[in-house]
């Protein structure tokens, strides 16, 4: 890269540019950036600057650790709102083939991709003819086992409990980034001139009865479009809210689970489960995150002394070595 | 371009052949005079333009580092194309079973269905090779040429290597080498002009045994009455007084010198004789030395007119003399003359030139008393030229006039005929004398060479003057030192004993140290051994040079190069500008391909200053020819200290760690992606959003790096010019070593593994969130890719030393930008976006406490690992630069007991008896500060108040290694 090539150097053994004017003005500015002279922190990780953020590393982390662990060992407890899931295993969502086929703008309620679904659909696109709404692979796959659970009573029938079909999906999906088609009253109507996916058994707008839950704005089907990151995953099916703060919201008991089922998982040597768990601050049940602060923590602060004794021999070491001179 | 010739009539009529030579040239710019119209012939066209011919003549430069850059990203080509194929062939293992390949989930369409197996594979093994391809870190190029492009602006900048008088700063023409500036190992200076002043002073001439000194000058200003002469030696008799008006006439004559009559010109050479002012210029500043010494002694030279030249004698006359030829300098012949016709009708050749060029041609005169005078003269340092002359009757002049016609009308070898016509006109001359002229050494020139001897470079000089007068200045240099054991390889020892033998005896000499040598060097004590300097000439050069046609032609150069090795210093004089570029690429293609840096003032050296890694040009007094051509241009010699020790330094360190960065930034934005395909089937799902893919090397990371590539200053500029033998700890690219290089890498694989795996068992089979809502696949890769935004951010944080508010406004920045663009990129729908994938994801994400746990607890393990090395190795194994650095900060604490009573324990002659001690002035000031710290009381001694400059010369006997970490 060439540069600051100046006509001035062009004359040839020219005698070196004439002192006065010109000699003021090529003289660079002595300014601070210029010069390289800005003021400046200048931090030096020494054993003695890092050795109390080991310790401090240390003395945070565990405590957090030990606090998450409890945390996470509690939730088993059923108190407070319970939430149920449903789980797959082997079920690749995350499949590029499978993640891009959908169309945010159809399922965004736009009138043209509704009836003329996005080309990465394929080949859930079409069906005799007519557009698929919703298209693409993830919404035929969704999944469409229906669970439904009973307290056994001592004597006398099951009792139902109650699941709350709402709630279940981020509440940004449901209010913006799922919307029905425009048009009138008719649900059905809007959807006009479309076809149910492949494998669906009923159409989008007969996917519960409330219309406030029906059509893509269906949580069920929100959730299911949200794509799972790993094979393994589960997603949340209902929830079972807690009634007053006296009972709790299940009861010690017998209780049966039935599953209508409609999902085949046997072709890609998949299971199925469901999940019954009750939500602290952090989420779920993971040892995980407890485990690994409190082994951080505890690693830091072993290192910490061990930069410690290092630090404080290598001083005596070279103590004596100053003594001999 | 073209010649201008007599009116066509005369010429039709007359055809005479006449030489169009370098004389005739017509330069852009040149104005017509005098005439109606000149017939011209245009050559030098087309490719053999000036530019042109540059442009061939420049290759490309390229630096260490560049080429460490490009054996790293083969490296990563490897590795890419690796990924990519194991990630084809597991698709396809795993694929083997049909319900993995095509569930009926996730269903093909037609097309892919029958797509050839192979065609099919080949376009996955593309697919992967687009997924992964962000680990060629494309943008790491952009980022360095931007770098070295704007980096190069702080050395045009920089005050310290501005020159008041001449008003010049240094000159960047290149800026792809700025980094190869502190890896400099090998220097080769010119000498005139570069390490001397090139204002050369006439000292004094001696004729035929005599010597005479012009008075002496008070401020470049002769004094009124001046024109005498100081008789040294008895007077001359009568034949002496002619032979020494003779001699004047010589030097008033036989010159190229120009004059300027200009009144108006307020130039530096104003002719100090009263009435007319006149401004002597010539390409060569020795022989407005001359012109203008002898004027002091009497004659002065006013001007060429007409072809005859005027001069004015010592008793006021003006002679005239017709310009018959004049046989112009070259540095082969190393001579010069001149042929002039007297008014009285004798003709006359004037010579002059080196002494090895004139002697062999001297049949009569004082030939032994001016030798040992010349000899004298050179061991001072001064440039010496011998005067002979010969006088010519007609018919020898008509034969050298045919002889030179033919030679200059020859169309091919013109160049060499002329040499052989040279040759014989100018021989059996009568020696006159000779004269001595001084050139004084460049301000700081001996500093400036010794900081860079103590950086380890090895300093080599190499120039066309005499052996005596190059050594002489390599003394005032200090280049060798009282100590320095000389070793000649001269062609006078060549013609004692054979090469052979000389080589031989000359490495065993030397080698008989190197096994001490080496022990000490462990030490870093090696200058306290004998240290050897070689003398070589360029006869003995070009014999070594030579191949041999026994075929062992490597032979000597292997040994010459061994010998050279071990010597701190080399001189090289008498050598012809081809030579010093063959010099240059001699050690250049060494078995250790040291990196050579060429610095010179003068056309002559231009060709040894492309030869080099590095040219400095110093925009000197003989043109601007070295400075054009160069790759960098000082002003001065002493500014190279500061070119190399700081902004060279500067530069390795900031784009070493600019390039280690970049791949290590790129392989933890690229693993995590590898590690998802075993989790997605293989199925090239990214991890990450486009826009983040996008934007990771363009906005995330790409400024703290930039910054701190232009902005870093590990240690600061003063303590770099201050301890020159810093240099050391960045010689031979050590910074991008391949240890180094592979310790880059797998911290960057360490961190990939833990921000995905950690991100997994944060994800794995559990809600995240306190509300029970599930995350996606994008909430999974937005976390381990904000885990690696700020890991990647906040390593460079580590790596930094110089935090300006510039530093902390791009780093903290970034991150902010990230944080920023994340909340608007997913907080809004894109309405010219397909896909709405990233809606509000960053928000949720930020919304789990879990993820803040993950984010905070997945950097710190990311990091701790580089802290732990850094810290480890700083504590166990500094380098010398980490001592300047803890040491640097224990300064000011220490100020007050700086000068301790030790310092009055020394004698004055120490140094000389033990060079080393100043070698370690840095070092074992730092021992007597921690040693004394605690029984020296805060207050200053009161008698050593002045004796700040002792404190450089304290003894140290024991090894500088053990004395460090006191101050931790």
């Amino acid at each position: 890269m060439a540069m600051n090539y100046n006509a001035k150097d062009e004359v040839d053994g020219g005698p070196p540019c004439a002192p006065g004017g010109t000699a003021k003005t090529r003289r660079p500015d002595n300014t601070a950036f210029k010069q390289q002279r800005l003021p400046a922190w200048q931090p030096i990780l020494t054993a003695g600057t890092v050795l109390p953020i080991f310790f401090i590393i240390g003395l945070i982390f565990i405590p957090i650790g030990i606090g998450i662990f409890v945390t996470s060992n509690n939730i088993r407890e059923i108190e407070g709102n319970v939430f149920m899931y449903y789980g797959l295993s082997n079920f690749y969502q995350n499949h590029r083939r499978y993640v891009k086929s959908r169309d945010d703008s159809q399922l965004n309620g736009d009138s043209s991709a509704l009836l003329n679904p996005s080309k990465e659909c394929e080949p859930y696109r079409r069906n005799e003819d007519k557009p698929i709404a919703p298209c693409g692979a993830i919404a035929n796959s969704m999944f469409n086992d229906t669970l439904e659970l009973f307290l056994i009573g001592n004597d006398s029938y099951p009792i139902p409990i109650a699941l709350k079909k709402k709630g279940i999906a981020w509440w940004t999906d449901k209010n913006v980034k799922f919307r029905n088609p425009p048009g009138g009253d008719n649900l059905e109507e809007r959807f006009k001139g479309t076809t149910k996916p492949v494998n669906w058994l009923k159409p989008v707008y007969m996917l519960d009865s409330d219309p406030d839950n029906n059509g893509f704005i269906n949580e069920d089907f929100i959730v299911w479009m949200r794509t799972a990151a790993l094979p393994t995953f589960r997603k949340l099916y209902r929830l079972i809210e807690r009634k007053s703060d006296l009972h709790p919201t299940l009861p010690a008991g017998r209780y049966s689970l039935n599953v209508t089922y409609n999902y085949p998982v046997h072709y890609f040597d998949g299971r199925k489960r469901m999940i019954l768990s009750t939500i602290s601050w952090m989420g779920g049940k993971n040892p995980f995150l407890g485990i690994a602060y409190i082994a951080v923590g505890s690693i830091s602060f072993l290192l910490g002394v061990v930069l410690l004794v290092i630090n404080h021999k290598y001083r005596n070491s070279s103590n004596t070595a100053d003594i001999t001179i | 371009m073209g010649h201008a010739t007599s009116p066509p009539p005369a010429w039709m009529e007359n055809p005479a052949i006449k030489p169009l030579g370098s004389e005739n040239l017509l330069l852009r710019g040149a104005t017509l005079k005098n005439t109606e119209k000149i017939f011209g012939v245009a050559i030098y066209t087309g490719m053999e333009t000036k530019m042109a011919l540059n442009y061939q003549s420049k290759s490309q430069k390229r630096s260490a580092v560049e080429k460490s850059m490009n054996a790293f990203l083969i490296v990563y080509l490897c590795i890419l194309i690796s990924k990519a194929l194991i990630n084809t062939v597991l698709k396809y293992v795993w694929q083997s079973e049909p319900f993995r390949d095509e569930p009926w989930y996730n269903q093909k369409t037609e097309s892919e269905r029958q797509r050839n197996l192979f065609l099919k594979a080949f376009t996955d093994f593309l697919a992967f090779m687009v997924l992964f391809n962000y680990i060629i870190p494309v943008s790491m190029y952009v980022t360095v040429e931007m770098q070295k492009f704007l980096g190069s602006y702080f050395i045009t900048w920089d005050e310290d290597m501005f020159d008041e008088e001449t008003g010049e700063g240094p000159l960047v023409n290149t800026s792809d080498l700025n980094e190869e500036l502190g890896q400099v190992e090998y220097i080769f200076t010119d000498k005139t002009g570069t390490l001397t002043e090139n204002n050369m002073e006439f000292k004094e001439c001696c004729i035929e045994g005599h010597v005479y000194v012009p008075h002496v000058i008070c401020n470049g200003q002769v004094l009124p009455e001046s024109s005498g002469i100081d008789m040294i030696d008895s007077s001359p008799s009568v034949n002496g007084r002619e032979r020494e008006e003779l001699f004047f006439r010589a030097l008033c004559l036989c010159h190229t010198v120009q004059v300027k009559d200009d009144d108006s010109v307020d130039g530096p050479r104003k002719s100090p004789d009263g009435g007319k002012s006149c401004v002597y210029i010539s390409s060569s500043p020795d022989e407005v030395a001359l012109v203008e010494g002898v004027q002091r002694l009497g004659f002065t030279y006013l001007r060429l007119k007409d072809n005859y030249m005027e001069i004015l004698n010592r008793e006021n006359h003006i002679e005239r003399f017709e310009l018959l030829e004049i046989l112009s300098f070259d540095s082969v012949r190393r001579r010069m003359s001149v042929i002039v016709k007297s008014a009285t009708g004798e003709i006359y050749l004037f010579c002059k030139g080196a002494d090895s060029s004139i002697f062999p041609r001297v049949i009569e005169g004082k030939v032994d008393q001016i030798r040992a005078r010349v000899e004298r003269n050179a061991v001072e340092g001064l440039r010496t030229l011998c005067v002979a002359y010969k006088r010519l009757i007609q018919e020898e002049y008509e034969g050298i006039c045919k002889l030179l016609q033919a030679a200059k009308v020859a169309l091919q070898d013109r160049e060499k005929k002329l040499a052989e016509a040279y040759e014989q006109i100018e021989k059996d001359l009568t020696l006159l004398g000779a004269t001595a002229v001084e050139d004084r050494l460049q301000e700081k020139a001996a500093d400036t060479i010794e900081a860079l001897q103590k950086a380890g470079i090895k300093v080599w000089v190499l120039t066309g003057d005499k052996m005596e007068t190059a050594a002489a200045t390599c003394y005032a240099c200090k280049l060798f030192r009282r100590n320095t054991q000389l070793l000649e390889l001269t062609t006078k020892r060549i013609e004692e004993q054979s090469l052979h033998d000389v080589l031989f005896e000359l490495s065993k000499t030397v080698l008989r140290h190197s096994g001490t040598l080496t022990r000490d060097n462990l030490s870093g004590l090696s200058a306290d051994m004998q240290d050897y300097g070689l003398i070589i000439d360029g006869a003995a050069l070009s014999l070594i040079m030579k191949p041999r046609e026994d075929g062992s032609s490597g032979n000597y150069r292997e040994l010459f190069l061994e010998i050279c090795r071990s010597c701190s210093a080399v001189l090289c004089c008498r050598m012809a500008p081809l030579q010093k570029a063959q010099i240059v690429k001699l050690i250049k293609f060494s078995k250790e391909h040291p990196i050579t840096l060429a610095i010179g003032d003068g056309a002559n050296d231009v060709s040894m200053i492309l030869e080099a890694h590095v040219g400095i040009g110093v925009i000197g007094k003989e043109g601007r020819q070295a400075a054009r051509n160069s790759d960098y241009a000082i002003p001065k010699f002493k500014h190279l200290k500061k070119m190399l020790l700081v902004h060279g330094h500067f530069y390795y360190i900031r784009i070493s760690e600019l390039v280690q960065y970049f791949f290590y930034k790129n392989v933890c934005f690229i693993f995590p992606q590898f590690l998802y395909q075993f989790f997605c089937g293989f199925s090239q799902q990214t991890l990450y959003d486009t826009a983040y893919l996008t934007l990771y090397n363009i906005s995330f990371t790409s400024l703290p790096i930039l910054l701190y590539s232009l902005m870093e200053q590990h240690v600061g500029i003063d303590v770099l010019k201050r301890d020159p033998t810093l240099y050391r700890d960045v010689a031979k690219n050590a910074l991008l070593r391949w240890r180094v290089f592979i310790y880059w890498t797998l911290l960057g694989l360490f961190d990939a593994l833990v921000f995905f795996f950690g991100a997994y068992f944060v994800f794995e089979n559990t809600t995240v969130t306190s509300n029970g809502q599930i995350f996606g696949n994008w909430t999974f890769g937005t976390l381990v890719f904000t885990v690696m935004v700020f890991t990647v951010t906040l390593k460079l944080a580590l790596d930094t030393h110089y935090w300006t508010w510039i530093n902390h406004f791009v780093i903290w920045g970034s991150l902010l930008f990230y944080v920023v663009f994340s909340l608007l990129w997913g907080g809004v729908i894109w309405p010219f976006l397909n896909y709405q994938r990233m809606y509000y994801v960053f928000i949720q994400m930020l919304s789990s406490g879990p993820a803040w746990l993950a984010i905070v607890l997945l950097v710190t393990v990311s990091l701790l690992p580089d802290v732990l090395k850094k810290v480890l190795c700083r504590q166990l194994w500094p380098t010398a630069t980490e001592r300047v650095q803890q040491n640097g900060c224990a300064q000011p604490r220490d100020r007050d007991s700086e000068f301790t009573p030790l310092a009055s324990l020394q004698s004055p002659g120490y140094q000389s008896t033990c060079p080393s001690a100043a070698w370690y002035s840095s070092h074992s000031q730092q021992v007597t500060l921690t040693a004394w710290k605690e029984k020296v009381s805060t207050e200053p001694p009161p008698t050593l108040g002045g004796s700040r400059h002792h404190c450089s010369s304290i003894p140290s006997h024991s090894c500088p290694r053990s004395r460090v970490g006191m101050l931790v």
